[in-house]
């Protein structure tokens, strides 16, 4: 025999007390009596002597302590193990993002949904199992399938929301996978619905019952925010912040731009329900720091009322050009401003004291060990290619990577190109029918863009698009762009860095003050850290240097809390409200405990009766 | 007792009432009750044969003249009745609101002055035995006529209760010191443990008329206290310890009256007169009517 709840058996003190009760020799008031003679035929039952002997024949007391025996062994809920049918399982997604911080359900909608949940869980038969999933920015198994109530409960109760944005997805491909091949089997989320990715989800065959949470969207929210240099004066930096009112009504508010947590601005601002505004800040730099946006509102939902972003000092790009003359690589080069450009005609050092290197149809001698844009280079590392293609035609361009931002490349025509493969580490941004045309990839720290054909064999140099293009490409591989970027993540997202100094046991320092360890790859100094669930600034400590990272929610689906009265699921599927389903609710916990205090009860008025 | 024993309106009533006595009384010395021995009186009772030596003044000279023959004329012998009151002074005597021995010493008292106005002779006899009441308690007994009365009360109004006792022995006892028979009454609470029964039972074969009068306090038919107690026997000094409450009083008055049905069962069976005199029992009505009642006197 085993027990659900063995700790009830803590309840098996009050046997002792009740025993006690009866030895307790009360005081007793003397009374001298003419002769006890009377008093003896009437006191035969209940005549104090010894405590033993009277325990011996008290059944009262017997009686008592069989009832509180038989109750605590009901509260422990003894069970034997036996073949009974099937029960159903019911996989419990909780939504953990950070529109669940949402204060419109008091205290928080988190909390209201692990009320909910707990709920369900007290309507469970004793053959069904659940588990419950916590879908945060990775997916969670709180507690596997068990009927064990008690295990779910705790699983539940340690859930908290974060402050990532809702990933509901892997959630519900794991919850396929787990109710696969059962027959009775629910899906059960809890969340307000503020999701964008389950529309690659299709839910077929699947029983998903949708508990939405929450009553009001309250919100004004910061949905995004960029620091980048001022084109008119490069010492000042913009800073535009996208502000988003999705409250119902008119919101009157302050914009606080922070400048390492020194107030340097503040204007007000006016949001029609429904508007977006955009605040574009100017401000002076003259260190690397972190810019901070605040809005003071009193709204359901504060973790997007703040973004950060750590704003690192522009430094000029040293560009070695290795080329037998291209007039119009040079040229475009040129017109790129804060670079230092140096051209040689060969390349023997494999680290040069560059930034970048721009290999132009030169196969250096020595592969240099920066990020480097090789154009028409064969029999790199990287790239292995023994054809060529004659008058390739470009037929796909990835115009949203940052290499091909602005730039159209439907008029540009290529005389021949190698032709390659595409290796793991890079992704084709030009494709033609045959072969990818420009490649863009990162290997070990070292960022590389490949072309695969003489820019001179092309009408390329002649278009627009070409200076775009190179002056995309510096700032793509100029380590400082790349750095800015890595610095300024998402929540949820890794942050990665490569450390200058080899500190053994550097330390990451936390948005709510906490030290962490971090651990380093020795091999390529690398630190990557993924436990960036709370927005905020973290800086990594190595030694004497630091890297501060800036982790962001900045997510407009996040910030547009109104709860979702149904949900979307792929291309056709609708999920709509699950009313409360009808159960069996389990009474007899009260009623054991009832019994237990009318027990004390009798006892205490028996006392107080004969007194 | 502060004040008199009884008060003089009691007593005048009292005067007017006669003790009964079933039998004819066996008593040795003269009085005013018809008894069964011939002497000197003026109920003629037989006719014997003259014997030699007969007191020629008795001789029925009538009879003579018509049968010539000499026969005496006897007469009914009038003797006394004794009255025996066996007053328990134990020490469980002393409880009870009004006092259950002042409560039994008025009825003694009372009882004795009835006896005292029939010019019987009342001896109070009280157990326990005490020693420096002695002469007090010898000065009770045998006392006669009517004369005698105030002394008798003083008397009385001087013993004091206390002590302990086995009623049986005592009353045993005491049957085989009476040296003559008579009324008995038996004046107790009767809470011995170890019975009542041994005693009256020698009583009634000594050949007295035995009659009752069972003496209880409020406190003990309808007990006033409640909660845990430890009950302390006055005279044995056991120690009982009880949980007593209110809803239990029927339960405990069940158990008295248990008890008082079988005393009066054993009286009835032994043709034994019996009283239940609560101390609170007013005086009169216990003695111009219930004693009345029971026969005790007219």
């Amino acid at each position: 025999m085993n027990f659900l709840s063995p700790y009830a058996f803590w309840l098996a003190v009050t046997l002792p007390i009740v025993v006690v009760f009866y030895l307790l020799k009360r005081r007793r008031k003397v009374q001298v009596v003419a002769s006890s003679m009377l008093w003896r035929k009437f006191l035969a039952e209940t005549q104090a002597s010894a405590p033993f002997q009277k325990l011996k024949h008290h059944w009262l007391l017997i009686f008592q302590l069989l009832i509180l025996a038989l109750a605590i062994l009901a509260m422990a809920r003894p069970y034997f193990s036996g073949n009974v049918s099937e029960g159903g399982l019911l996989v419990v997604i909780m939504d953990t993002s950070a529109s669940m911080q949402s204060t419109d359900v008091p205290p928080t909608r988190m909390d209201a949904a692990i009320k909910e949940a707990g709920n369900l869980i007290d309507t469970l038969s004793d053959t069904d199992q659940m588990m419950i999933l916590a879908a945060g920015r990775q997916t969670r198994v709180l507690q596997s399938a068990t009927s064990e109530k008690n295990k779910l409960q705790r699983a539940l109760k340690s859930i908290e929301a974060s402050d990532t944005s809702t990933y509901l997805l892997d959630a519900f491909k794991l919850a396929r996978t787990l109710v696969e091949g059962q027959k009775l089997a629910e899906i059960h989320l809890f969340s307000d619905g503020a999701a964008s990715d389950l529309n690659k989800f299709e839910p077929t065959d699947l029983n998903i019952n949708y508990h939405p949470i929450g009553t009001r969207s309250d919100n004004v929210g910061i949905v995004s925010l960029d620091v980048r240099p001022n084109p008119d004066d490069e010492t000042t930096r913009a800073i535009f912040a996208g502000v988003v009112n999705y409250s119902t009504n008119r919101a009157d508010l302050i914009v606080e731009l922070q400048w390492n947590d020194q107030t340097i601005e503040a204007r007000p601002l006016e949001l029609e329900p429904g508007s977006t505004d955009s605040q574009v800040f100017i401000a002076p730099q003259s260190e690397n720091g972190i810019f901070s946006i605040k809005l003071n509102s009193d709204d359901d939902l504060a973790v997007d009322n703040q973004a950060s972003a750590v704003s690192l000092l522009p430094k000029p790009a040293r560009i070695l050009l290795v080329t037998r003359g291209n007039r119009f690589l040079e040229k475009a080069l040129n017109s790129i401003s804060n670079i230092e450009l140096a051209a040689v005609d060969q390349l023997t050092d494999a680290s040069p004291d560059v930034d970048l290197v721009v290999l132009d149809k030169i196969t250096p001698l020595a592969w240099p060990a920066v990020n480097t844009l090789a154009m028409h280079v064969t029999h790199t590392n990287w790239i292995e290619s023994a054809n060529t293609v004659e008058s390739p035609v470009i037929v796909d361009w990835k115009a949203a990577h940052p290499l091909l931002r602005f730039v159209q490349l439907d008029d540009v025509q290529i005389a021949e190109t190698l032709e390659v493969k595409t290796p793991n580490w890079a992704m084709s941004v030009v494709e033609s029918t045959r072969t990818p045309l420009i490649l863009a990839g990162e290997k070990e720290g070292q960022r590389m863009v490949w072309t695969g054909f003489d820019t001179l064999q092309s009408t390329w140099p002649l278009r627009i698009s070409f200076p775009i293009f190179i002056a995309n490409a510096v700032e793509w591989l100029n380590p400082m762009t790349s750095q800015a970027s890595m610095v300024n993540v998402r929540t949820g997202d890794a942050m990665i860095a490569t450390l200058e100094e080899t500190d053994p046991n550097p330390v990451m320092l936390l948005p709510d003050g906490r030290k962490t360890s971090v651990i380093t790859n020795p091999e390529s100094r690398q630190v990557i850290f993924a436990d960036t669930l709370r927005q905020g600034i973290y800086r990594l400590q190595n030694g004497s240097s630091e890297v501060v990272f800036a982790s962001n929610l900045a997510d407009a689906s996040e910030s547009d809390n109104g709860p979702r009265e149904e949900l979307n699921l792929g291309g056709y599927s609708q999920v709509t409200r699950t009313g409360q389903k009808r159960a069996n609710l389990e009474i007899w916990r009260w009623l054991v405990l009832a019994a237990l205090i009318v027990l004390m009860l009798e006892w205490w008025y028996y006392h107080k009766r004969t007194a | 007792m502060a004040g008199p024993l009884i008060q003089n309106q009691l007593l005048r009533r009292l005067e007017r009432l006669e003790l009964l006595a079933r039998h004819r009384v066996r008593s040795s010395l003269k009085g005013e009750r018809r008894s069964k021995a011939r002497g000197q009186s003026v109920e003629f009772a037989d006719h014997r044969n003259y014997a030699p030596g007969d007191d020629l003044r008795y001789l029925d000279w009538n009879l003579f003249g018509r049968l010539d023959k000499l026969f005496l004329k006897l007469y009914e012998e009038e003797r006394e009745l004794p009255l025996s009151i066996f007053l328990d002074a134990s020490e469980s005597m002393t409880f009870g609101t009004p006092v259950k021995f002042d409560f039994a010493r008025q009825v003694a008292a009372s009882m004795g002055y009835v006896a005292l106005c029939g010019f019987d002779r009342v001896t109070v006899d009280i157990f326990p035995d005490s020693h420096d009441e002695k002469p007090l308690r010898a000065s009770l007994r045998n006392v006669r006529g009517k004369k005698s009365a105030l002394t008798f009360f003083r008397n009385l109004q001087q013993i004091q209760a206390g002590g302990s006792c086995l009623l049986n022995e005592s009353l045993k006892r005491r049957t085989l010191l009476a040296k003559q028979s008579g009324v008995a009454i038996v004046i107790s609470d009767f809470m011995d443990p170890e019975g009542y029964e041994e005693g009256l039972k020698a009583l009634l074969g000594r050949g007295f008329q035995v009659h009752v009068i069972l003496v209880l306090s409020r406190e003990e038919l309808e007990p006033n206290v409640y909660g845990d107690l430890k009950v302390v026997d006055s005279e044995s000094g056991t120690v009982q310890e009880v949980t007593f409450g209110k809803y239990r009083l029927k339960a405990y008055q069940k158990t008295v009256n248990a008890f008082l049905e079988q005393f009066k069962n054993f009286c009835r069976k032994r043709a034994i007169g019996f009283n239940l005199a609560p101390s609170d029992t007013d005086l009169d009505q216990l003695l111009l009517s219930d004693l009345r009642k029971a026969m005790l006197w007219k």
